[in-house]
């Protein structure tokens, strides 16, 4: 592979799905049987981005934007209705088995490791299937051992672990022939603070040592702010926004949110510290938006306090959701570096 | 890639079935007391018919003694319960990871399934130890036992490709429960677990030999029992390998087309 040729490369991918359709009931059901009929989902519709190796790119949206479709025609194992896919050069549903040797996959909700079995006995097979050089393997395992702290684990059957356990072990599993692509889908999901913190660590360092490409795909927006230098944002199947993460940070990441309850409606305008503004009303709720460069929190609850009498309040992050449903209502097309 | 190279990239998953199989122990001694049971079962019901006649179908009491205590001992071994794994990874999703595999996805759990051939062989040691108890007479002739343990493992691969093919029913299906308890029943009676297909009546017994059910107990055990004679050694594995070379090549067009059904219709 040529330096420049970029690790993966799709251009107008499309995937549509056929599903069946029924009327309620009995009836309904038998003529499906006899008559069955379809309904057309587009489930990704015209997407076309490339990677280069080495980079680690956040592929992100919301529920049933086509996130997961996508990530699966990458790895092979569903095929495109239209458009082209290439991964290191290959077609990787026509050529399943040769792309399977060079990528890794982690599905955040599932596992590839043998439920009954020490988490060792998976590691060696795998090893075994990638053929990993027994000399390199002990040294992988060692280095992996020791950043995500498997120790104790490597003798521990996988039904017992926790979820932050299991999703160290995967990762261990999927890295251990040290794949040039991996994809990542969710792998943070459910998982606590400091579990977070040492997968991003230890995604950081793959791919800093081995310049290992990664489309991660993700709900946490830490994930992305730690990991990724660009962001491709896809929502109803269509890419919305791609480039790089800064530009999001700066339009979104610098609002926080404050809520307050108040004991009575507000009559009169308030008084509020530069960089702060009042996004939402209703009778005793008041809703806030200030810039963290400009203005604090405490700031903010003080002047609103000074001026009300306030029941409670609380702080938001602008969470993904939020972001995208700003993004798809054109609060960045003018930001747009496509 | 040299051939012993590919071999042990799927050997490891021979290898894995029999780590899982110790996983079970509890499991490993109830299966063994149901075992026990039902030959003791049996043991005693052929005493009882053999009280009334010296022989049935041409085989004295001694002969149907052995039969049937050997097939109660390799009951159940050779069977590769391909249909449960596919119902099993086709509605936990796992399919997905499983063809992310850079191997052949058949040639995986074919090796999986030898493990556990092997595996259930061995495991049922001590039920050959309670056979022997119960009268058992094992021939003299080695090649008694050599012709067992190819047609055990011939016919166990037969089986194997033929379950593939129910398998693939449940990419499209997804549910494979019914389509597994009556394959359980009919390899049941059709193996030749229960009686010797030689009692069968005859439209029957050439019913049952048209099936291919029977390779996995009737026809190794009866080269124990001494009812195929081993000169019919060579005749016997020539069908088997015919079996398998046609369902194989079966089997892989039918789940090709099967796993369209995934990756085009997504999973």
């Amino acid at each position: 592979m040529s330096q420049n040729q970029p690790a993966i490369e799709v251009s107008h991918l499309r995937k549509v799905f056929h599903i069946p359709q029924r009327d309620p009931g009995l009836g309904g059901a038998v003529k499906a049987l006899f008559r069955p009929r379809y309904a057309e989902k587009v489930a990704v519709d015209d997407i076309s981005f490339s990677v280069p190796p080495g980079e680690i790119v956040g592929y992100i949206g919301v529920n049933g934007a086509g996130k997961s479709t996508t990530i699966k025609m990458l790895t092979g194992i569903l095929a495109p209705t239209a458009g082209l896919v290439r991964v290191l050069g290959r077609d990787p549903h026509k050529e399943r088995v040769a792309n399977a040797r060079q990528i890794g996959v982690v599905f955040g909700q599932r596992t590839q490791l043998w439920w009954d079995l020490a988490l060792v006995e998976s590691l060696n097979l795998i090893a075994r299937i990638y053929e990993v050089e027994p000399k390199r393997y002990k040294e992988l395992l060692e280095q992996f051992s020791y950043t995500l702290e498997l120790g104790e684990l490597l003798a521990k059957p996988v039904r017992q672990m926790s979820l932050g356990q299991k999703m160290r072990a995967e990762l261990a599993a999927t890295l251990i022939h040290e794949p040039r692509v991996v994809y990542l889908d969710e792998p943070t999901i459910g998982l606590d603070v400091v579990v977070k913190e040492k997968i991003r660590a230890f995604i950081k360092e793959q791919n800093r040592a081995k310049g290992t490409t990664v489309v991660l795909t993700t709900h946490d927006l830490g994930d992305i702010e730690e990991l990724c230098s660009r962001v491709i944002i896809i929502d109803a199947g269509r890419v919305i926004y791609d480039g790089p993460l800064a530009t999001i940070r700066e339009r979104f990441g610098k609002y926080r949110g404050i809520t307050f309850e108040t004991a009575r409606p507000l009559e009169h305008p308030l008084t509020l510290p530069p960089g702060a503004e009042v996004v939402g009303q209703e009778e005793r709720r008041l809703e806030l938006r200030f810039d963290r460069t400009r203005a604090s929190a405490s700031q903010v609850a003080a002047a609103v306090m000074g001026q009300l009498e306030v029941l409670d309040f609380s702080l938001s992050e602008p969470d993904l959701t939020s972001i995208v449903k700003q993004i798809y209502g054109g609060a960045l097309s003018e930001a747009r570096p496509v | 890639m040299t051939l012993r190279r590919l071999l042990s990239r799927y050997t490891g998953f021979s290898g894995m079935a029999a780590k899982e199989f110790l996983a079970y122990n509890i499991w490993f001694w109830m299966n063994l007391f149901t075992s026990a049971v039902a030959m003791t079962i049996f043991v005693f019901f052929w005493k009882a018919i053999y009280a009334q006649a010296d022989q049935i179908a041409g085989l004295g009491f001694q002969q149907t003694l052995n039969y049937v205590l050997l097939a109660q001992v390799i009951a159940g071994v050779g069977e590769s319960g391909i249909l449960w794994t596919f119902g099993y990874q086709l509605r936990e999703g796992r399919i997905a990871l499983e063809l992310l595999r850079p191997l052949d996805f058949q040639g995986m759990l074919y090796a999986f399934s030898v493990g556990n051939w092997l595996t259930g062989l061995l495991s049922r040691t001590p039920l050959l130890l309670l056979a022997l108890l119960y009268g058992l007479q094992p021939p003299a002739d080695p090649l008694a036992y050599a012709c067992f343990a190819v047609s055990f493992f011939l016919g166990a691969s037969v089986m194997f490709f033929f379950e593939w093919m129910l398998g693939c029913f449940a990419f499209y299906t997804t549910e494979v429960w019914g389509l597994g308890v009556t394959l359980f029943a009919i390899q049941l009676f059709f193996s030749g677990t229960l009686i010797p297909l030689d009692m069968m009546p005859e439209g029957l017994r050439l019913f049952a030999q048209i099936l291919p059910f029977h390779q996995i107990v009737y026809t190794p055990v009866s080269f124990l029992a001494g009812i195929t004679p081993v000169s019919q050694a060579p005749q016997v594995f020539l069908g088997q390998v015919a079996w398998i070379v046609g369902l194989a090549v079966a089997s892989r067009w039918v789940f090709s087309r099967a796993v369209r059904a995934v990756t085009v219709q997504g999973g």
